[in-house]
């Protein structure tokens, strides 16, 4: 079991190196960003499963919450990072000091949007179904609404990574931003899958049940929504040194309702299905740019379809695993395709 | 009654505005007492469970478990405390499986974090105790063939033995079953009847059980308090309580038989047997 385990991660990391060094060769820098904008919608769309999937809550404001993490991760790089990055590059080889420096903004991020996150949730996770929505759907606005009105962050203007000469903010690495992806994925499943994690799957199965069994439901309710936002924070953090530059418009409510199709499509229940599910989505309108102004037709009817022949979602409730893989060779071909 | 009863309701009234659902009631549980709450429908039985497990607080008086007052407390907090219930409209956690729906009952199963990333040992070896003890209730009470079937898969009247197997993983001093017996047949019922006996026994806990019927309850339980309108118009033996004139006339109008009492509302809510 140990030395399986240790030969995956060996594994992943050998395949995210690969990946970090192969493909800027191979693919021109608009498939890098697609690639990039595919992770990040990735890491959003299973953050939000956390909640709406697994504690049965509906949120719809996710996107304040990359707004909160993009915000904080940016302005921290510009106005601390910035320096620290240059004295790393003072001691360490310019790659090694990157890689030391990159996990900070995110870290900063992911912290004040899981702050945000405690502080949203706290009075709005008292409301059930669809109030809960409406409130998750006005924070999200207020927050990105407070970002546009402030000056440090460029405001409507938008928020640009600039940093003094020989000082680069910006991080495009494949590697790097899938590893964060795949270790937020885990952290986020190994909470799940566990007999404590049972505690948000009783919640979503019947929250009056679940509170009559000694579950104390607003904890468990809140635990999930801070850590989701705390991913969603470090999605959003990927996505501003990614791009170099934030905007506010990049977090307002169609953002938000993207993900919330991501997780439903992907299947309630499911991190890989909403993994798959934003993969497909973000990279579906990218493919379909050729049919010009068909474009997003197709898109809504590719959902429609989806939903009409799965409404259970990609995935259902279940998990795209090695072991499932092993055991179910034949139902895989469909799951994935 | 001993003199050390582990719940205490003292005058206990519920008011939903207008409505008094229930009114000053006086009941008094002790510690492997098995007591029916019994009425007509709409005489406050289901409120006065809620009032005892926290979904409501009460409007006066008082709510004592093992001398300590719980009115008003969340029912979280209550249920640690050592009072679990089963609900009258079976409320399984569906969609988990029934060892799944045992062990997010078992106490401390609440609890995730940094542990459930990092699973060391200690973690591995808690896991594993914590799915035995699960498995170890279900065989306790006949369910462990389902124990990997979904919950909403299992037949009607498994679901009923589940919600009491989850109940009682949560460790309770006190069982609270709201209408255990509700949409069974005669059959059905009379296995409940031992099953019921059985966990008071085996279990060594408090039940107290709402039902419509008298004869259910007959040879089961040690007393049967009745609830008319709120309130509560007889307590004591079965035997005497199915004759005391008021508890007939509750049932039946100035003239009856108090054992015709009506069944209930026996509409079986059918199991849902999705794959």
């Amino acid at each position: 079991m140990r030395g399986r385990g240790a030969l995956l991660l060996l594994g992943a990391i050998a395949a995210l190196a690969a990946a970090e060094l192969a493909l800027p060769e191979l693919l021109n820098r608009y498939y890098l960003t697609i690639l990039v904008r595919i992770l990040v919608a990735v890491l959003a769309a299973t953050s939000l499963q956390l909640v709406n999937g697994f504690t049965g809550q509906f949120s719809i404001g996710h996107a304040g919450f990359m707004a909160v993490g993009a915000y904080v991760s940016a302005a921290f790089s510009v106005y601390l990072g910035a320096g620290w990055l240059e004295a790393l590059q003072g001691v360490l080889p310019a790659g090694l000091a990157r890689l030391a420096y990159f996990p900070l903004p995110l870290l900063a991020g992911g912290l004040a949007a899981s702050l945000a996150g405690l502080a949203v949730g706290v009075p709005s996770l008292r409301l059930r179904g669809d109030y809960l929505a409406i409130a998750t759907l006005g924070f999200g606005e207020i927050i990105r609404i407070a970002i546009l009105n402030i000056d440090a962050v460029g405001g409507a203007r938008g928020f640009s990574l600039s940093a003094p000469a020989g000082v680069d903010l910006r991080y495009e690495g494949i590697g790097e931003i899938g590893a964060v992806v795949a270790l937020s994925m885990f952290v986020m499943a190994r909470l799940v899958y566990a007999s404590g994690g049972l505690a948000f799957r009783a919640v979503r199965e019947d929250e009056t049940a679940a509170e009559a069994m000694g579950i104390p439901t607003t904890r468990v309710k809140v635990e999930a929504f801070v850590v989701a936002s705390f991913f969603a924070g470090v999605a959003g953090a990927l996505f501003a040194h990614a791009e170099g530059y934030v905007h506010t418009n990049s977090f307002g409510f169609v953002r938000s309702f993207e993900i919330v199709v991501f997780v439903v499509l992907g299947g309630l229940g499911s991190f890989t299905g909403a993994a798959l599910a934003a993969a497909v989505l973000t990279a579906a309108p990218e493919l379909l740019r050729g049919l010009g102004e068909w474009r997003m037709i197709l898109y809504s009817i590719l959902i429609i379809v989806t939903m009409i022949l799965r409404p259970q979602g990609l995935m259902g409730s279940r998990e795209l695993s090695l072991r499932w893989l092993r055991r179910r060779p034949a139902a895989v071909a469909g799951g994935a395709a | 009654m001993s003199a050390h009863d582990l719940l205490v309701l003292e005058d206990v009234t519920v008011r939903f505005g207008g409505l008094t659902a229930v009114s000053h009631l006086n009941l008094r549980v002790g510690a492997q007492d098995l007591v029916a709450l019994i009425g007509p429908n709409g005489a406050g039985k289901t409120t006065a469970f809620n009032v005892i497990t926290g979904v409501y607080a009460p409007t006066s008086g008082r709510v004592a478990l093992d001398g300590v007052e719980i009115g008003g407390w969340r029912p979280s907090r209550i249920c640690r405390r050592g009072v679990a219930r089963t609900f009258q409209n079976i409320r399984l956690f569906r969609g988990l499986t029934a060892l799944e729906n045992v062990q997010a009952a078992l106490s401390g199963a609440h609890r995730s974090g940094l542990r459930d990333v990092l699973r060391g040992p200690a973690w591995h070896r808690h896991e594993v105790a914590h799915a035995e003890s699960a498995r170890g209730l279900l065989a306790r009470l006949g369910l462990e063939r389902f124990a990997d079937a979904r919950a909403d898969a299992l037949p009607y009247g498994e679901q009923r033995r589940l919600e009491i197997a989850r109940a009682l993983a949560t460790g309770p001093k006190l069982l609270l079953l709201d209408e255990p017996a509700a949409g069974m047949n005669p059959s059905e019922k009379e296995a409940l009847r031992g099953f019921v006996a059985r966990v008071r026994g085996e279990f060594g806990i408090a039940i107290v059980l709402i039902d419509h019927d008298i004869p259910f309850v007959m040879n089961l339980c040690d007393r049967v308090a009745v609830l008319d309108h709120g309130e509560k118009i007889a307590e004591g033996a079965p035997e005497a309580v199915r004759r005391d004139p008021k508890v007939i006339e509750a049932y039946l109008g100035a003239d009856g038989e108090a054992a015709q009492a009506p069944e209930g509302r026996a509409q079986r809510g059918e199991a849902e047997r999705s794959s």
